[in-house]
C-alpha cells in the first residue's frame, strides 16, 4: 500500500500449518511479483505490520514494526472501505468473529471460543464427503426451492442429521442449503448471543465466496449483506492501513528484513524449562546467519523466557 | 496428620497461619500446574465444574508430599459446590487412597460458627485454655488475608505504571516470601507500611494515565493464575490499571455479615437478580454496575466454563445492563484448555477497544482535555487504594 492508501500489490496463500514456511513462501511470491513490474519497484518498502493468530512468529520472521489482532484489522479495513459499516461477520478457515461498531469504534466483539462448528473447515469436509468441490458449494445452495433442516448446534450433530437426509432420499441441493442455514444459526448462537444487528452488514473471509451461505445470512438477517472486493485480504489491509498511519505518525526506521526473507534460514526448537512444575515447554526460533541471535521465544506460563 | 487444602492463588498464605498457629503440621500442595489438572481431569466426572477438577488435582499433589487430612470449603451453596468434598474423598478413596479425610470446612454463615468445630476437630484442642489459641489464629488469618488483598489492591495499581516489565512482579513475590515470614502481631501491624514502601521504590513513569478496567467472576478461577492464565498480568503488562475487589479476605468478611462493600453490591443487583443463586452472580452484576458509575474503560468476567450462575450473570449483562450503562465487557470461559493464543487475541482486542473509547471519551469532553488530555476519574477505592494513589503523585 502506498501513502495514499490505495493497495499496489497483494498475495494470497494458504496457512498449512506451519508459519513460518508461508511467511517465508508468501515473501518470495511478493518479491518475483515486484521484479516483474518495474512500476513497483519505484516504490521503497517503509513500514511492515502483521497480523492473525501468529502475528508475533511472523513479526520475528519478517522483522514487522507492529502486531495487531485481525480483529482490529478488520474492523479498520471494513470502515475504510464502508465508513458507516456498524456489523461485521467474518468466517475463515478455523474461526469466526463477529465486530459490532457504532459511530466509527468497534463497541462490541467476538470470537468462536468453544469449537470450531460453524467455520471453513466444517464446509471442506462436508462439501468432500458430499463429493463436491467447494467452489460450486454455493451454486448448489443458491438452486434450492426447499432447505431441509439440520442440526447447527454442533458439527457431530450436523454430520449425522445430514446422513439420515441423504438416507431418506432429498436431493443434494436441498441438504446443501440446509447445511448452510444452520451454519448460519451455529455462527448467529454462538457469537451474535443477542447482539443488535444493524445495517450495513459487511460479511467477509474465505467463506464470503460462499454464494449459499451470502443467501442464508440475508434470509436469517432480513437485510442486505454486502461483500467487499477483498473479502479474503481485509485483514491484510487493515493492517497495511494501521501500518502506514504508524509510519506516518512515528516516521522510524523500519526492521523489515528485506524481500529476500525466503532465503533466510530459520531454526525453531524447543526445551522443556523445567524450573517449576509446569515444566512449560518453550519455543525458539533462531537465525543461524546472524550468530544464532534468538529472535523469538515464548511458551512460558509466567513469562520468564518471553523474547519478542 | 499432616493437614493440607487445595490452592486458590495467594490465599494458601492465610490458611497455612490459621492451621499452624494450632500446632498443625501443614504441607502445601504445589502450585497448581499442568500435571495436578492433568489428574484432577482424568479422576473427576467430565462435565463437572472446572474448580472440582484443579483442587481434586492439588489433594493429590498434597497427599504425595504427605498430607493424609485435607480440608475443603464447603457452602450449603445452591450450587454444585456444597458437594464438593464428599465427591471429592470416594474418589481419592476410590484412587487407592484409603487412609485419607477430607473434612469440610463450612463457611455458609460464619457467624454460626461451625468452622470452630472443624477447627477443634483437627487440632484436637479442647476446653477453656485452647480458646485464646483459637482467637489468636483466627487474628493471624485475618490478618493474612487483608494484607493479601491490600498487595493485590496494590500491584493492581502500580504495575500499569511500571517502567521495566516484570518489576511489580518480583515485588510481589518478595512479599509474599515476607508475608509468610512474618508471624508476630507487631510484623503484621507494620506490614501495610512494607507493602508501600516497596512499591515506592518502583521505577514508575507517574505521568501517564492509564485505563480502568475492573475484574470479577468465580471466586476460585479468578484468584488462581494457573486457571485464568495469569489474567491479572497479562492485562496489568499491557498497561492496565487492575481493580479486583474479589479476594478471600473479601468473601470471609462477607461471611462474617461485615462486607458492606458486597452489601451495596446486592443493593444495585437487586432488581436483576433479587438473591444468591451460587458463584458470585449478584455480585459480579454489582461489580459491572458500580464501576460503571466510577467511570472504568472496562470489565472482565472471567468463570469456569459450564458454570450456571456465572452464565446468569452473563446473559443478564448482555441482554440488560450493557444496554443501560454501555460499559465494554469481555468474558472468558476457562477450561483445561491452556492455549494461550487465542485467549491473548481476544485480550488483545479489548484492550485496542478500550483505547479507542478513551481518545473518543476525550475528544467530546472539554473538562478532560483541560487535563492534558487525561480522564478524571470519581473518587473510587478502598482507604487502602487511596493511600497508594498518593504515591503517584508527582512531587
Amino acid at each position: 500500500m502506498d501513502t495514499d492508501g490505495s493497495v499496489l500489490t497483494s498475495v494470497f496463500l494458504r496457512n498449512r500449518g506451519s508459519p513460518i514456511e508461508s511467511a517465508k513462501a508468501g515473501m518470495e511470491d511478493l518479491r518475483i511479483k515486484i521484479e516483474q513490474n518495474e512500476e513497483l519497484q519505484e516504490y521503497a518498502i517503509r513500514c511492515c505490520g502483521t497480523t492473525g493468530s501468529a502475528r508475533y512468529l511472523t513479526k520475528a520472521i519478517v522483522g514487522g514494526d507492529l502486531a495487531k489482532t485481525e480483529i482490529i484489522a478488520h474492523a479498520v479495513a471494513t470502515q475504510s472501505l464502508y465508513p458507516d459499516v456498524s456489523t461485521i461477520l467474518e468466517i475463515g478457515g478455523q474461526d469466526s468473529k463477529i465486530i459490532i461498531l457504532r459511530d466509527g469504534i468497534i463497541v462490541d466483539f467476538a470470537m468462536n471460543s468453544v469449537c470450531a462448528a460453524g467455520t471453513g473447515s466444517f464446509l471442506d469436509h462436508q462439501a468432500s464427503r458430499l463429493g463436491i468441490p467447494i467452489e460450486q458449494f454455493g451454486d448448489y445452495a443458491i438452486r434450492s426451492k426447499n432447505p431441509v433442516s439440520i442440526a447447527g448446534r454442533c458439527t457431530v450433530f450436523a454430520e449425522s442429521d445430514m446422513i439420515h437426509k441423504q438416507n431418506a432420499g432429498y436431493s443434494r441441493e436441498d441438504i446443501i442449503a440446509g447445511l448452510c442455514d444452520s451454519l448460519v444459526r451455529n455462527y448467529m448462537n454462538n457469537l451474535s448471543k443477542g447482539k443488535e444487528l444493524n445495517e450495513p452488514v459487511v460479511f467477509q473471509g474465505g467463506v464470503s465466496y460462499n454464494k449459499g451461505i451470502i443467501q442464508a445470512f440475508e434470509r436469517h438477517l432480513g437485510c442486505k449483506v454486502i461483500v467487499p472486493k477483498y473479502n479474503v485480504l481485509m485483514g491484510a489491509l487493515g493492517m497495511a492501513i494501521l501500518v502506514r498511519d504508524y509510519y506516518l505518525d512515528n516516521a522510524t526506521e523500519t526492521l523489515f528484513r528485506g524481500l529476500h526473507v525466503g532465503d533466510i534460514e530459520f531454526k525453531t526448537s524447543t526445551f522443556h524449562c523445567g524450573d517449576c512444575p509446569n515444566n512449560c515447554e518453550i519455543v525458539q526460533v533462531k537465525m543461524p546467519q546472524d550468530e544464532n541471535k534468538v529472535i523469538a521465544r515464548w511458551g512460558s506460563r509466567c513469562g520468564k523466557w518471553e523474547v519478542f | 496428620m499432616i493437614l493440607s487444602f487445595p490452592n486458590m492463588g495467594r490465599s494458601i498464605y492465610a490458611f497455612k497461619t490459621l492451621f499452624e498457629q494450632l500446632d498443625i503440621k501443614v504441607v502445601l500442595a504445589d502450585p497448581t500446574n499442568r500435571e495436578a489438572i492433568k489428574i484432577g481431569v482424568k479422576y473427576s466426572p467430565e462435565f463437572v465444574c472446572f474448580p472440582f477438577k484443579a483442587t481434586l488435582g492439588d489433594f493429590v499433589s498434597a497427599i504425595k508430599k504427605g498430607a493424609d487430612t485435607l480440608v475443603m470449603a464447603i457452602d450449603c451453596g445452591p450450587c454444585r459446590f456444597g458437594f464438593y468434598h464428599a465427591v471429592q474423598e470416594r474418589i481419592l478413596h476410590d484412587m487407592g487412597y484409603k487412609n485419607v479425610r477430607v473434612i469440610p470446612l463450612d463457611q455458609a454463615d460464619l457467624l454460626e460458627f461451625r468452622w470452630l468445630e472443624t477447627l477443634q476437630e483437627v487440632s484436637g484442642k479442647h476446653g477453656l485454655f485452647a480458646y485464646s489459641k483459637y482467637v489468636k489464629a483466627v487474628i493471624f488469618f485475618l490478618k493474612k488475608a487483608k494484607l493479601l488483598n491490600d498487595i493485590q489492591t496494590a500491584e493492581g495499581l502500580f504495575r500499569a505504571y511500571e517502567r521495566n516489565q516484570g518489576d511489580t512482579t518480583i515485588i510481589v513475590k518478595n512479599l509474599l516470601d515476607k508475608l509468610d515470614q512474618t508471624n508476630n502481631l507487631k510484623g503484621l501491624r507494620n506490614f501495610k507500611n512494607v507493602i508501600k514502601e516497596d512499591f515506592n521504590n518502583l521505577d514508575m513513569d507517574k505521568t501517564i494515565s492509564p485505563l480502568r478496567v475492573g475484574l470479577s467472576g468465580e471466586i476460585h478461577v479468578s484468584l488462581e493464575p494457573y486457571v485464568n492464565l495469569d489474567i491479572r498480568r497479562k492485562l496489568g503488562e499491557m498497561g492496565i490499571e487492575i481493580h479486583q475487589s474479589l479476594s478471600l479476605y473479601d468473601w470471609v468478611v462477607h461471611k462474617f455479615h461485615l462486607n458492606y462493600h458486597r452489601k451495596w453490591l446486592e443493593h444495585l443487583s437487586h432488581p436483576y437478580v433479587p438473591m444468591d443463586i451460587g458463584g458470585e452472580c449478584v455480585w459480579v452484576l454489582g461489580e459491572y454496575i458500580d464501576k460503571a458509575k466510577a467511570g472504568f474503560d472496562g470489565f472482565v468476567h472471567s468463570y469456569p466454563f459450564t458454570c450456571m450462575p456465572e452464565v446468569t450473570a452473563r446473559t443478564i449483562i448482555t441482554n440488560k445492563l450493557k444496554r443501560i450503562y454501555d460499559l465494554p465487557i469481555i468474558y472468558f470461559s476457562f477450561d483445561e484448555q491452556s492455549g494461550m493464543e487465542g485467549f491473548r487475541t481476544r485480550l488483545e482486542a479489548f484492550v485496542d477497544l478500550i483505547n479507542d473509547r478513551r481518545k473518543q471519551e476525550i475528544k467530546n469532553n472539554a473538562e478532560f482535555q483541560a487535563n492534558g488530555n487525561k480522564k478524571i476519574y470519581p473518587h473510587y477505592g478502598d482507604n487502602f487504594y487511596n493511600e497508594c494513589i498518593q504515591l503517584l503523585q508527582v512531587k
